[in-house]
């Protein structure tokens, strides 16, 4: 099975050690225990753009959680120098990111084993958290020669299944009108406000988000992993 | 925020940081210390209605710093009797006393809104507690306090850092300022009693007595009269100079207010001549000296009786603030206080019309000076708006007519413009006296409010609503209330109208929910403030006015009104108590915020920030807001469509 993930993913690129161990470590990861004795990664990538052929992560920003605790002394902040960023995009680019900065950052292949490290055995939790991981494995693909295998959480549809949960019938899933925009879900829960389009403050913003999601759903009777898989049971893993 | 390739980890929890630098006693570390203890916290949430310490039981391993939300601490003796000891809200602590006493949890605590805490160690806290006297002293202080503080204890309290005015101005005012007139003289040959005469007839208390050459010599005061004349049986017909005190002790007019006062202490007189140029230019006196440091409204009110001139009196209202300063440092309530401030204004009022009726002759026909808005009230905090009218006698002679128009269009625009430096700012929308319009004849004010209440347009009533609070102020006071007395009979009858103020009473929304959705300011320079005129003021006010209005009550007292209508059975016992308590306390907030603002050299406003305040405060306040609802209930009963 391994063998087979990397011929098809490598591109016969001799795989990263730090990613090997990634590979090594879930390969028998037990994902059925209590949910406070896991650790969570809480990340947010900041991006050149949404078409992930072309355009590039820019900034990363993460914080962990453990014992269902937000443990801001351990975090992780970096800028990433893009390499095909035309001038005209810096320009619209995001935010408060200046092209200095960026001009000054190291490459993502320099970031990308101290971002596995630093999520080594962890779940990882994001907003929308797909399109971060969309572009975070192109890099890792290109670079360290893979995927890594840590299971994913994305608070949006968490915040799903807890609307579906509090409103207690099916119809308002329809209601498009319904904003799961991270600034506005922290907003309506009334959640401390973060800077957004910073990738660490945003982390932080989903960081709190999920510590309150957990807490709330199912009036707080989740306990173990599995009960959080069964709320959120149409979760498509990425693996 | 860069990059460092052997430690990525390396940036400090600024949302941490952020938060621990506002509040006591953390604010007072150093941004290193606070970069360390920051790296140490974590963070948890509680959502509502978590029990986080169960009394007697938990083992207390964190001290707990409320992010957002709230808790209530509660006791619950053996037979199960729950007694709430208190809320506490963002910024506040929970589990200090536990881990300083090395204790179970002493009480219950329980999160009544969704809470985030920031969790720090016990043995760190610990550490800060040896390492730092400050936390110490904070959190031993907060102890004994949180067992005697009440409401309004905890606003004196929180609120006004202790400061004394009085000592400022002490040391930046000079003697020569405290002169009001030329110094008096008499001849050393005069007899005793002509002095007596002399400062009987010109209410002073002291005269410099003159040698043959006209050089100063001595000074008599009235206490040489009472000690060295009355009491020894001295003849009056003696001459000053075997009285007076010689020589006379004498400063420079450059002297600062607190030397003066440490000589006379010295040297025990109370008369020192303020010397200039080698020339004697008057007298100052212990007394213009405590007045200057001295608060009491007393001396105040001596000060505006005494002044001769228009101009004298323009520094007086700058004073007031130090008086209400110490009012408030003695316990007084926001009644007590906007009483006393309506008094000296009133008072200055008086003697400012007076001086200027002197100085341009006596009016043609009699006339009223009415006072609108909160003045009418009598509810003036700092620094109020204008807003005043005139009101004069109607006469068939056309040539009287004529006379009365000008002079009053004069004397208005000239008291206007007296008020304004006396530290009146004009009203914005022109509702004063120096205005054509509000400056008219009684039968053209009679029509004025007849449009209003019988023929009501929505725009205009809400503009004249400050109309509707007048009070006569200075001048034939009874103009005023008949122009009252037909308001309140006018008034009763037009139902219209009183809809219109009902709905106008039901547009303001009170701020209900607290720890979280506390309705502030969107946006503009007081965003995320409230406004607690418009928000918590105004909907009592707004009551009180429309009902008065609906039973022919004449007060204009927002707290008399109420209770007039209490008395009258408009309203119920409970609901009265209830909004005046409410509407005290409202003020109180303000007027101590405001104090505050002045007191850091800032126009003075109503916009508070929800998070400055405390958890009793903000508890109290929102039942006050909740009784709004509960007026706006009863509107809404009786201006059943108004909305």
């Amino acid at each position: 099975m391994l063998g087979l993930v990397q011929r098809i993913f490598s591109k016969g690129r001799p795989v990263h050690p730090a990613l090997k161990e990634n590979w090594r470590f879930f390969q028998s990861f037990d994902q059925t225990g209590p949910i406070d004795a896991y650790e969570f990664t809480v990340f947010d990538t900041e991006l050149t753009g949404l078409d992930a052929g072309r355009d590039e992560i820019v900034s990363i920003g993460a914080v962990k959680i453990r014992a269902l605790k937000i443990v801001p002394g351990e975090n992780f902040h970096t800028y990433i120098r893009p390499r095909n960023i035309v001038p005209s995009k810096a320009a619209t680019l995001v935010h408060r990111i200046t092209m200095d900065t960026l001009v000054n950052a190291p490459y993502i292949e320099e970031v990308l084993p101290d971002f596995l490290r630093f999520c080594h055995g962890t779940f990882l939790v994001g907003h929308y958290i797909g399109l971060d991981m969309k572009f975070l494995n192109k890099a890792l693909r290109e670079h360290l020669g893979g995927k890594i295998k840590n299971p994913c959480i994305d608070t949006m549809k968490l915040a799903q299944v807890y609307r579906e949960e509090q409103w207690g019938n099916y119809y308002d899933q329809f209601n498009y009108q319904i904003s799961y925009n991270l600034e506005d879900l922290s907003q309506e829960y009334g959640l401390p406000a973060f800077e957004p389009h910073n990738a660490l403050e945003d982390a932080y913003q989903t960081a709190y988000l999920f510590l309150y999601l957990v807490k709330k759903l199912r009036s707080g009777g989740l306990t173990t992993m599995k009960d959080l898989y069964m709320a959120g049971r149409s979760w498509r893993w990425i693996f | 925020m860069e990059y460092d390739r052997s430690n990525p980890h390396a940036v400090p929890p600024q949302v941490i940081v952020d938060f621990l630098k506002k509040i006591h006693p953390f604010n007072s570390l150093s941004d290193d210390a606070l970069n360390e203890l920051a790296k140490e916290i974590t963070i948890d949430f509680f959502p509502r209605g978590t029990l986080i310490f169960k009394q007697d039981e938990t083992e207390v391993e964190h001290l707990y710093l409320i992010q957002k939300g709230g808790v209530k601490l509660y006791l619950k003796d053996d037979e199960g009797v729950v007694t709430l000891k208190d809320y506490r809200g963002e910024g506040s602590y929970i589990g200090a006393l536990p881990i300083i006493q090395n204790s179970r949890a002493n009480l219950n605590v329980e999160t009544v809104e969704d809470t985030f805490c920031f969790l720090l160690k016990k043995e760190k806290f610990l550490e800060l507690l040896e390492q730092y006297p400050k936390f110490v002293q904070f959190f031993l202080k907060s102890f004994s306090q949180k067992l005697i503080r009440t409401a309004y204890q905890e606003l004196r309290r929180h609120k006004m850092t202790p400061k004394s005015e009085s000592s400022l101005y002490l040391f930046s005012v000079q003697v020569k300022d405290l002169i009001h007139r030329e110094p008096q003289t008499i001849a050393h040959t005069e007899s005793i009693q002509s002095a007596a005469q002399k400062m009987a007839e010109m209410h002073i208390g002291s005269l410099l007595v003159k040698d043959s050459g006209g050089e100063i010599v001595g000074i008599v005061t009235d206490k040489d009269l009472r000690t060295k004349v009355v009491a020894r049986g001295l003849g009056y017909q003696e001459p000053v100079s075997k009285i007076m005190s010689s020589p006379v002790k004498k400063v420079s007019s450059m002297t600062l207010a607190f030397d003066a006062l440490l000589t006379m202490m010295q040297t025990q007189v109370h008369h020192l001549a303020v010397e200039q140029g080698g020339r004697i230019i008057g007298v100052v006196t212990a007394h213009d000296i405590m007045v200057l440091q001295g608060s009491s409204p007393l001396y105040i009110f001596r000060e505006i009786v005494s002044r001769q001139t228009i101009e004298d009196l323009y520094p007086i209202s700058q004073k007031v603030p130090t008086i209400i300063r110490n009012l408030l440092e003695e316990g007084a309530r926001s009644n007590n206080i906007t009483r006393v401030i309506t008094i000296l204004n009133d008072l200055i009022l008086e003697k400012l019309l007076t001086l200027l009726q002197d100085k341009m002759g006596q009016p043609p026909v009699r006339y009223c000076w009415l006072l609108m808005g909160s003045e009418g009230r009598k509810e003036q905090t700092f620094r109020t708006d204008q807003d005043n009218a005139l009101i004069y006698e109607d006469t068939d002679d056309d040539n009287l007519r004529k006379e009365a128009e000008d002079y009053f269009s004069a004397f208005g625009k000239e008291a206007i413009e007296h008020l304004v430096k006396c530290g009146f700012p004009r009203c914005p929308g022109d509702i004063m006296a120096s205005n054509p319009r509000w400056c008219k004849p009684y039968t053209t004010w009679k029509r004025y409010f007849e449009d209003w209440v019988m023929r009501p347009e929505p725009d205009e009533i809400r503009n004249a609503t400050i109309f509707f609070d007048f009070r006569p102020g200075f001048g034939e006071l009874l103009l005023g209330r008949n122009l009252r007395d037909h308001l309140a009979k006018i008034a009763s009858k037009h139902t219209i109208f009183q809809y219109h103020l009902a709905k106008d009473c039901l547009e303001i929304r009170p701020p209900l929910t607290f720890f979280r959705n506390f309705i502030v300011e969107k946006d503009g320079e007081h965003k995320n403030r409230l406004d607690l005129k418009t928000r918590g003021i105004v909907p009592f006010v707004d009551f009180a006015r429309l009902m008065s209005l609906r039973h022919g009550i004449k007060e204009t007292n927002t707290l008399m009104r109420l209770q007039a209508l209490e008395e009258g059975n408009h309203i119920s016992r409970e609901l009265y108590l209830e909004a005046k308590e409410a509407y005290e306390f409202l003020m109180q907030l303000r007027l101590i915020h405001q104090m505050r603002l002045i007191e850091e050299g800032k126009e003075p406003d109503n916009y508070i920030n929800p998070g400055d305040l405390t958890d009793l405060e903000k508890k109290t306040l929102k039942e006050a807001f909740s009784v709004i609802g509960r007026l706006q209930a009863l509107i809404k009963d009786l201006y059943p469509v108004a909305r």
